[in-house]
């Protein structure tokens, strides 16, 4: 295995090479340039047998890959924000059809105002698209999490395309060692491409996308659904496989740090994670009871095992690099769905958006916050704006 | 290939559900059995998804494939890269989408498609509005038609505007064949299909299928008004090969009148009209000689 | 357009009306489904219509594969458009029925088979639900709003006289359809991602070419006549039927019927004068 600082760009462009994506269509966008830049170069250079195809939006990317996948081969794209919003309509079909194509997400702020920075606004609206997603916080963690995404998404159990999501800047462009698989070893975990359902085959006639009256529509949604509750189980033997070959535990659906005899917890999305967890190493020191939950696939979602950690501990808080304007960041408004019932102060931390710098001080604030809660059991401010001038924090 | 060698099986099967007199219904059926088995189908939505493919059942005897509405020529270039992959480059990759789906919504995919010389048939058959919707004007519809969205009313009546060359855009984007097709000019409609079939790369044909329904004519005129289209100059059928035009019929340059008064989307155009009409007709007719020559 | 115009008319004469298609996809000609609700208060009811009042049937073919009663309350009525007289319609029940040749009035007074407006005129004579005056009303909203007010008066004109020409009577019957038979797969059974894949099911042939289990020679009204000593068998017919259910045999031409829609492209296409169509 060779180990290289690359960046988290570099990662998920190497983890598509190696997991053998034989269709690739995609168009560039800020921060996910470099992504296309790197395949094209691979393949350019004979490293990667790959149909590239420089397709003119992002619209076209995605539905290029999803008749490719279709077709019957394995498939890739990346994009980010405005393309991912362009890509929108094409999402839900490609689980509707229960294609495994692959995506890397660099989450970038979507406008308006226009602005490039990482924000999670971008893929908030793909919640109900029917894509397992997840959110890495290395870039070690892109690259394995693309391996690992097409173990995850083929196979007739789930046969559900994968965003692998990666904050921008903070990872796409940022440098870190990353341990490059090797392709014998990529080949041993990502198996050769089998199309999981009927494809277009000019030798095996069958269609892919047929005009369905409601005599059948219940029935598809109810399956994409069950396909859906099936990846928590793909998931996890998709990590306990990886940690055996690789070596490496992501932690699967959830990653939990210090929680066991935790008082009060945080639940992070994204590099936040990162940052957070040297916060709990500062605090612990001091001997406070502090946790936290990287919480790393957003579909499916992981009520269960966030509900089992809440039950534990007196505090949560969970940390939004998004919103849902009037009601508060959308992985708080999951989360207290999943503790419903629970008698369990539980608050909102709306950061970092549009880029705005989530700092060591802003996780102690969440902490210390938190640990009021917990002591007092009541909760003061239900959501706080993270250093939002004028407002009351 | 003469009409008579054309064979009997049937690709796209009867039991489908076009309205009675569908032109649209004509080509689709006809041009299966030239480009025949080893045709795999991308089709956006439009009447032709409806009537040939409503869950469970098919019109379509070979793969057939829906995704959305404007990605017609995007799925295409993923099926005709995915066979390439595969090995199976003997395969023809047909998108077929209507005039609003190619010339309206569809046209930023067509385009990059073709700049990018896909390995693709795409036809547009062109009934000259947004039928599926229940007619609505399109890009394609040409001036002075009555739609549901150009409707007859006390101040304005018909379409303002002139029908959207696309043939030409499509010969600006120099792939190796473009050309024009009618329903009711069968040995010109089947050469056309044999010539793309046996070509490589980017290929696009543009059929004219008269649509009884939203062009309200008698369900039995379909190609008598397709025939007229061709006589009068309003549809020219001429073909480019490798950058080289032909024009494959010249028109009779019968009146327009006589194209018009057999179809209900024109009765309300006034004498005025008609003559803007004639105009238009009589100057794209000498553009297009002139364009062939250019180009011989 | 029907369902719309009688829900119209109703409303015309005070009460409140809902009318909708049952909103399906096919093209015109194919068999299609409508409802309309009267009441004299406001109707909540959001569902498709399970026991029907009254039915009207726009097809007499329908007859043969559909159960059009099934629903039917008791003292209900049927209006069903044929040359035949109530006697002679079996609809599987002892029923109220009323007969109306509406086609051929449509063809007199609107020049084509659109038999929607002429059919209300025999539903007003049959059952008084709406008076024909309001039909009438109810009728030049409609048709008048969308098409034009020339083509709204002849829809009107074509009511009242199918009003006038309506038979109302008493039918017995006796006709046992068989329960049609639908493909509908449970989630175990439904092809992942809803793919079109050839099946043999109880209910026929599902997947790539199944169409051909639909048989649509009922949408037609007009059906051609071929002349075998005419044909010179050129092959534009077979070329030009948008169906591709006209077949080439050795020293003729076959139409298959079960498919023909009537749309006459090859009465007005055959050089030869080879084929005609008839009623």
């Amino acid at each position: 295995m060779v180990s290289k600082i690359c960046t988290g760009n570099y990662a998920a462009a190497y983890g598509s090479m190696r997991s053998r994506a034989r269709t690739v269509a995609a168009y560039p966008i800020t921060p996910q340039t470099f992504i296309v830049e790197h395949i094209s170069e691979f393949i350019n250079n004979g490293e990667m047998d790959c149909e590239y195809i420089e397709v003119e939006s992002e619209h076209t990317a995605m539905s290029a890959c999803v008749s490719a996948s279709a077709s019957g081969v394995r498939t890739f794209t990346a994009t980010s924000s405005q393309g991912l919003a362009l890509m929108h309509e094409i999402l839900p079909i490609a689980s509707g059809m229960r294609l495994p194509v692959v995506m890397a997400v660099v989450n970038r702020s979507i406008a308006s105002p226009i602005n490039i920075w990482v924000e999670h606004n971008d893929i908030m609206p793909e919640r109900d698209s029917g894509w397992i997603q997840v959110f890495c916080d290395n870039n070690q963690e892109v690259q394995d999490m693309i391996l690992q995404a097409y173990r995850i998404a083929e196979g007739k159990r789930v046969a559900l395309p994968v965003a692998v999501c990666l904050d921008a800047f903070i990872l796409s462009h940022t440098v870190e060692p990353v341990d490059l698989i090797e392709q014998d070893a990529a080949d041993k975990y990502v198996p050769e491409f089998s199309p999981t359902g009927a494809i277009l085959d000019p030798d095996d006639v069958a269609a892919v996308g047929v005009f369905t009256p409601p005599d059948y529509m219940m029935e598809c949604r109810w399956q994409t659904d069950k396909a859906m509750r099936n990846a928590v189980e793909a998931i996890g033997e998709a990590n306990e496989v990886f940690a055996k070959q690789f070596g490496r535990d992501h932690g699967g659906m959830i990653d939990p740090y210090m929680v066991d005899d935790a008082e009060a917890v945080l639940v992070t999305m994204g590099t936040a994670s990162s940052t957070a967890h040297e916060v709990v190493d500062e605090m612990r020191a001091k001997g406070k009871k502090v946790g936290l939950v990287k919480l790393r696939f957003w579909r499916p979602y992981p009520s269960e095992l966030l509900r089992a950690i809440a039950e534990k501990v007196k505090a949560v808080g969970v940390f939004d690099r998004a919103v849902s304007y009037g009601i508060g960041g959308p992985s708080y408004i999951e989360f207290r769905n999943a503790v419903f019932g629970l008698d369990l102060p539980v608050m909102n931390f709306i950061g970092g958006l549009g880029g705005r710098d989530v700092s060591l001080q802003d996780v102690r604030f969440m902490y210390e916050k938190l640990l009021e809660a917990a002591r007092t059991g009541v909760v003061k401010r239900d959501i706080t704006w993270m250093g939002t001038r004028g407002v009351e924090q | 290939m003469k009409l008579k060698e054309l064979p009997d099986e049937e690709l796209f099967t009867r039991g489908h559900t076009a309205c009675a007199g569908c032109g649209a219904a004509v080509a689709v059926r006809n041009l299966m059995k030239v480009l025949g088995k080893r045709t795999m189908v991308v089709n956006p939505a439009c009447c032709l998804l409806i009537f040939g493919a409503t869950y469970p059942y098919l019109a379509w005897k070979v793969p057939f494939h829906h995704v959305a509405f404007e990605n017609t020529a995007a799925c295409a270039t993923g099926m005709s890269r995915a066979m390439k992959v595969r090995g199976k480059e003997d395969t023809v990759v047909m998108g077929i989408a209507g005039d609003g789906g190619t010339a309206d919504i569809g046209i930023q995919a067509l385009s990059g498609a073709a700049e990018r010389n896909e390995d693709m048939l795409y036809v547009m058959y062109d009934n000259e509005a947004y039928m599926n919707t229940g007619i609505q004007r399109s890009g394609s519809t040409p001036f002075g038609a009555w739609t549901t969205t150009t409707p007859v009313g006390k101040v304005k009546a018909g379409k303002a505007d002139f029908k959207k060359d696309m043939p030409l855009i499509m010969m600006a984007h120099n792939v190796p064949y473009v050309a024009t097709a009618s329903i009711g000019n069968i040995q010109d409609f089947i050469n056309k299909f044999e010539k793309a079939r046996n070509m490589k790369g980017f290929r696009y044909i543009q059929v004219f299928t008269p649509c009884p329904t939203g062009w309200r004519h008698d369900t039995a005129k379909t190609i008598e008004v397709a025939k007229l289209a061709v006589d009068t100059g309003m549809w020219t059928l001429y073909e480019c090969e490798n950058g080289k035009v032909k024009i494959n019929r010249k028109p009779k340059m019968t009146p327009v009148s006589e194209y018009l008064k057999v179809q209900g989307r024109f009765r309300h155009m006034k004498e005025e009209d008609v003559r803007k009409l004639q105009d238009w007709v009589t100057s794209k007719w000498e553009a297009d000689e002139r364009y062939a020559q250019c180009r011989q | 357009m029907a369902a719309q115009a009688l829900a119209s008319a109703a409303h015309a004469e005070g009460g409140y009306a809902t009318a909708f298609p049952f909103f399906g996809a096919e093209r015109r000609g194919a068999p299609v489904l409508a409802f309309t609700r009267i009441d004299d208060k406001r109707i909540y009811r959001k569902t498709q219509v399970y026991e029907p009042d009254f039915v009207v049937v726009l097809d007499e073919g329908l007859l043969e594969t559909v159960n059009v009663v099934e629903g039917l309350k008791d003292g209900g009525a049927v209006v069903v458009n044929s040359v035949r007289s109530p006697e002679e319609i079996d609809v599987g029940i002892d029923a109220k029925l009323a007969t109306v040749d509406a086609t051929s009035v449509a063809l007199e007074v609107l020049k084509r088979p659109a038999t929607n407006s002429s059919i209300l005129g025999a539903l007003s004579k049959a059952t008084g639900i709406v008076s024909i005056e309001s039909i009438e009303k109810g009728i030049m909203q409609v048709f008048g709003d969308r098409l034009g007010e020339k083509v709204g008066e002849r829809n009107a004109k074509a009511a009242r006289i199918a009003y006038d020409r309506t038979v109302v009577g008493e039918s017995h019957g006796s006709r046992v359809l068989k329960a049609s038979n639908k493909w509908l797969p449970d989630v175990r059974e439904l092809p992942m991602g809803v793919a079109g894949i050839s099946l043999d099911t109880d209910a026929g042939a599902v997947g790539p070419g199944s169409f051909l289990e639909n048989k649509t020679g009922s949408w037609k009204v007009f059906h051609p006549e071929y002349d075998g000593e005419k044909c010179t068998m050129c092959n534009f017919c077979w070329f030009y039927c948008p169906e591709g259910c006209i077949y080439r045999k050795e020293d003729r031409m076959e139409f298959d019927m079960d498919y023909c829609k009537g749309c006459g492209i090859c009465a007005n296409e055959c050089p030869a004068e080879a084929i005609k169509m008839v009623r």
